[in-house]
């Protein structure tokens, strides 16, 4: 079972490293976010100098990319299931979950070097953070990852449908980003809309963020971040693993 | 017996809009048995539950009625069995289109079970004897169909299964590219292994199988060997034309020639089945003369699977679509 998985990682890495280009394109609106759009924040008056604002915004673009790099894995495996690639995997001998589940750790690592890239511009940039605060963010990171790319395969495989896939993704990720304090800290958002905010789990990740930016580990949004994000990364990949199964009797 | 079915049936519930849902009888009562060894086809229409068949023996779906038994296990009950014993390519081919195909064909053989020194000899062997080395580190999708297809096989084959499930496999391909995967099918059973395909090509039915399986509308209408199939209706068919009003009297006068076995109207011709043509149709041509029947045309060809496929349905399978 842990071979099939690693034989699949092996297989889906090879391939991403062919062609590079997509995990890298992947990051560049959230690092025009960082160029662009910090500096404005910084000369702002909630902003403080700019490595301050950067190491307030820069948890927030990681979950970005958590989000949106690994919400549109799916979009792949809808055509896999087309042309008939994942039937054929399904009679195979293969182990079923290792093809969800050597996918779904592809997609941690892209995201993880994703990360270390964006920090380490950021860092060029000026922002100072905790080390070990970003060893922990980077772990966070994975975890949303496996929450996304777990509900992008579940959606792929059960509406086939990469039309409906697109609405429901736009309908699900504005108000999710929108609600997280991506580009300004939830602080300053009405009370109405911290109270909403707080049903979001990628709020308390880029809460915990920046708290472990900040080198503080005491900060209990860390510890909710974490659970919850795993028990829903474990929810949507037990769900797109049963649906794998499903597709062969 | 490496497949051996009894009364499979398969039903689907199709959605028809508003909530509202319809039944759809794709496999009506299929009884299938399969000897090691044998290429063996499943010969219809489009639509009359071939690939439902070869699905649910494949263990993509689970049978809604009746039992199936593939390479010694049973479908329901154990498909992990099955899958370890097959070798599926389906309709679509099922590569992934965007890996090389020697990336496919590794992965397969690891997966099956090899070491990746094991695996990569394997998928060189494959590669050489389907002349498929010069493309193997391209991506699948930069290939013609062809090569697609020959990949699909290579990587179903990968594990040396002792049977093997073709769904339509040359649907698509050109007539060299067809007459190559025949050749590689023929070469599969000189090696012993046992090989199930779908065709709606009489030719392809004809040239490549043992035996054979007609169905039609979920049911099996004959089975047999091909020769015996077409020498139960007649060894040759003699195709008339003789204008409208001629039809009829001709038909009533060729009946009761002792040679016809049957006469059958089709458009505006008539196709009169008999035994031994090349020694009969100079009777058939004087009797003809005798009843003041005029011939627009004649010719005499051997009777063919869709003559088998119009006996027992009352359609040409060419125009059964």
């Amino acid at each position: 079972m842990f071979r099939h998985t690693m034989l699949f990682l092996g297989y889906e890495l090879k391939l991403t490293l062919r062609n590079p280009v997509w995990p890298l394109f992947g990051i560049l609106q959230p690092i025009l976010y960082l160029l662009l759009f910090a500096p404005l924040v910084a000369n702002t008056t909630v902003g403080g100098t700019m490595g301050d604002t950067l190491r307030l915004f820069t948890p927030g673009v990681l979950m970005m990319i958590a989000l949106f790099g690994s919400l549109f894995v799916g979009f792949g495996m809808i055509n896999e299931i087309r042309n008939g690639y994942l039937e054929r995997l399904a009679v195979s001998p293969a182990w079923r979950p290792a093809i969800v589940l050597g996918r779904t750790m592809r997609d941690m690592l892209v995201l993880v070097v994703q990360a270390l890239l964006v920090i380490g511009l950021a860092f060029l940039m000026g922002m100072r953070a905790s080390a070990p605060g970003v060893l922990v963010m980077l772990v966070l990171m994975a975890a949303t990852g496996l929450l996304a790319s777990g509900l992008s395969y579940g959606l792929a495989l059960a509406l086939r449908d990469e039309n409906g896939m697109s609405q429901i993704m736009q309908f699900f990720a504005l108000p999710l980003i929108l609600l997280t304090g991506i580009m300004l800290p939830m602080s300053l958002a009405p009370h109405w809309m911290q109270t909403v905010a707080h049903f979001n789990p990628l709020y308390h990740a880029v809460e915990a963020g920046r708290s472990l930016f900040d080198g503080d580990f005491t900060d209990g949004s860390i510890p909710l971040a974490f659970g919850l994000t795993l028990a829903l990364g474990a929810l949507t990949l037990t769900w797109s693993v049963s649906s794998m199964k499903k597709l062969a009797g | 017996m490496i497949i051996e079915a009894h009364g499979l049936r398969k039903t689907f519930t199709a959605k028809r809009g508003r909530g509202k849902t319809e039944q759809v009888e794709a496999v009506r009562g299929v009884d299938l048995e399969v000897e090691a060894g044998q290429i063996f086809a499943v010969l219809g229409p489009n639509g009359a539950g071939k690939t439902t068949t070869i699905r649910m023996l494949a263990t993509l779906i689970p049978p809604t009625a009746g039992t199936a038994t593939v390479a010694g296990h049973d479908v329901a009950k154990e498909p992990g069995k099955v899958r370890e014993n097959i070798g599926y390519v389906g309709q679509a081919g099922g590569v992934d289109e965007n890996a090389p195909g020697r990336d496919g064909l590794v992965l397969a053989a690891r997966l099956g079970g090899m070491s990746r020194k094991q695996a990569e000899s394997r998928s060189e062997e494959l590669l050489t004897s389907f002349s498929l080395t010069e493309f193997a580190d391209r991506p699948i999708k930069t290939l013609s169909g062809g090569q697609k297809r020959r990949f699909a096989l290579a990587i179903g084959l990968v594990n040396r299964p002792p049977l093997f499930f073709l769904d339509e496999p040359t649907t698509g391909l050109d007539p060299q590219n067809r007459a190559n995967l025949w050749d590689e099918v023929r070469a599969l059973r000189k090696q012993g292994t046992s090989v199930l395909l779908t065709t709606h090509y009489l030719e392809e039915a004809d040239a490549l199988c043992d035996r054979l399986v007609i169905i039609d509308h979920g049911l099996v209408v004959a089975e047999g060997r091909p020769d015996d199939l077409k020498k139960e209706i007649a060894g040759d068919v003699v195709t008339l034309r003789l204008g409208d009003a001629a039809n009829e009297p001709a038909q009533a006068l060729l009946s009761a020639e002792p040679y016809v076995r049957e006469v059958r109207t089709e458009d505006e011709t008539l196709r009169v089945y008999v035994d031994d043509g090349e020694h009969n149709l100079p009777h058939l041509l004087r009797a003809l003369e005798a009843g003041g029947l005029g011939i627009q045309s004649i010719s005499l060809d051997r009777a063919t699977l869709d003559d088998v496929f119009l006996r027992h349905t009352g359609r040409s399978l060419r125009d059964a679509d």
